[in-house]
């Protein structure tokens, strides 16, 4: 039985991890298309929302049945909560690059005002946090998180940077502000996407310890 | 009085050279369920016996230290062993109403034997209210001369604990009140649990921690005699403060 449960464990883990990558690919992706306006890139990340929302429900379909079947406790039964709640934030992180995507097309025939940088260099910074975050859900190395809420900070005053320097553009010439409120757009959704990477990093914590943490 | 039923202090259980409970300290507050929880053997069972100075009757066993019922220390030179055990009603794992008396009997005698009742009318009051009680009543009360052997198992399990609570002891134990009984008559008696904590302190030995889970309001988790982790049950089915708990109830524990 116990042989039995840690093999769907395990199953479920790696499910979860497969559910990061894809998540992370449509983040990376977009942004990458974004850099370009390489719409023909930007649709695949769209077609890719489909597979996220299987992946999100049969995940939690198979989870359920884990606790009906097992009825799990302690560290299992943390286990199993900590996966139904990171899919949630897997996710809405995969959405996201989806919603950025679906911005390239927008922006196509207008091309950047200036050459992206802080834009690309928030999402590494973000898909860096989730694959830690995977990481230590994989080992169980906590330490992993530990800077958690820096990084996060970080992303918040790049984000706000991101913001004042959009204004002063859209103040320089009107024609700016197609481009800059996509961008303060875009900043926002990659911000949105350190907090649920700080939410997956809690919720592993809890996992992995028994103990909450709260990050910021 | 004290809040607590029940009070351990530095309890050690020996049978001959073998030091069965070692240096246990617990608290039991009043009117709830407390689950003692470990894998067979760690000496739960053991333990429970000594609330109601049961390991009396074992001439090799010898207890230390002290347990305080309601604030009275139990092993103290003056205190009658059958009056404590009035007052601590015990439940086994076997259902053993006595075969060769009626239902009705069954719960009689132990109030005619103390003469707990002054009339026959007070008697058959009490019956009921016991039966009633223990969830039991309403499927019994045509044919209460009949012998309990055409019970199932687990209404003579509930008839067992009418017999315990027919005597209005303060708390109740009961050693595995499930282990031989069917699912439908197990959720029964943990239904029944779950109503007698409005009135009784429950003692639970288990080595189901499922059923832990699902009755007791705080657990206490023993491993070879000695007091792991003790806390509310909420608390240590999700996240236990110790190892050994975790692998315990993670199955992880050899």
């Amino acid at each position: 039985m116990k042989e039995r449960f840690e093999k769907d464990l395990n199953k479920l883990k790696s499910e979860v991890e497969r559910m990061a990558e894809l998540a992370l690919s449509m983040l990376v992706d977009s942004v990458e298309s974004l850099k370009t306006l390489d719409v023909k890139m930007a649709e695949n990340v769209i077609s890719r929302k489909d597979s996220l929302a299987d992946m999100d429900e049969s995940i939690e379909e198979e989870a359920l049945r884990m606790v009906a079947i097992y009825q799990p406790m302690a560290k299992d039964l943390r286990t199993i909560a900590a996966v139904l709640k990171m899919i949630t934030y897997l996710y809405r992180i995969g959405r996201y690059g989806k919603d950025i995507a679906g911005m390239v097309k927008s922006l196509e025939g207008k091309g950047h005002i200036a050459k992206l940088v802080e834009i690309p260099y928030m999402a590494n910074s973000v898909a860096d946090m989730v694959r830690d975050a995977i990481t230590a859900f994989k080992t169980e190395n906590i330490s992993l998180l530990n800077d958690f809420e820096e990084r996060d900070d970080k992303l918040d005053s790049i984000r706000y940077s991101i913001f004042r320097e959009c204004i002063t553009y859209m103040m320089e010439d009107p024609r700016n502000i197609t481009q800059c409120s996509y961008y303060i757009m875009i900043a926002k959704y990659l911000e949105r996407c350190g907090d649920n990477a700080c939410k997956m990093a809690e919720k592993i914590h809890f996992m992995v310890t028994g103990e909450r943490i709260e990050i910021k | 009085m004290s809040k607590y039923a029940i009070e351990v202090e530095n309890l050690n259980i020996y049978y001959g050279n073998n030091h069965v409970i070692k240096g246990i300290n617990l608290k039991i507050p009043q009117k709830t369920v407390f689950a003692i929880m470990g894998p067979s053997g760690c000496g739960k069972s053991t333990m429970l016996r000594s609330f109601n100075r049961l390991l009396d009757l074992n001439k090799n066993a010898r207890v230390t230290g002290s347990v305080r019922l309601f604030g009275r220390d139990i092993y103290a030179g003056d205190i009658d062993s059958v009056e404590v055990r009035r007052e601590v009603g015990m439940v086994f794992q076997y259902p053993n109403p006595f075969p060769h008396l009626s239902i009705y009997d069954n719960i009689a005698l132990g109030l005619k034997m103390n003469k707990l009742v002054k009339s026959a009318e007070e008697l058959e009051g009490r019956i009921e209210w016991a039966l009633k009680k223990a969830g039991l009543w309403e499927e019994v009360k045509h044919r209460l001369n009949d012998y309990p052997s055409g019970l199932s198992g687990g209404q003579r399990q509930r008839l067992v604990i009418a017999r315990v609570i027919a005597m209005k002891p303060k708390v109740i134990m009961m050693d595995e009140p499930t282990a031989n009984i069917d699912p439908v008559g197990s959720k029964k008696v943990e239904d029944l649990i779950f109503e007698l904590k409005k009135d009784y302190t429950i003692v639970l030995v288990t080595h189901n921690p499922a059923q832990a889970a699902r009755v007791s309001d705080y657990v206490a988790f023993i491993y070879l005699g000695e007091l792991v982790e003790t806390g509310e049950t909420g608390k240590i089915f999700t996240a236990p403060g110790s190892k050994l708990t975790e692998k315990y109830l993670t199955g992880k524990l050899v």
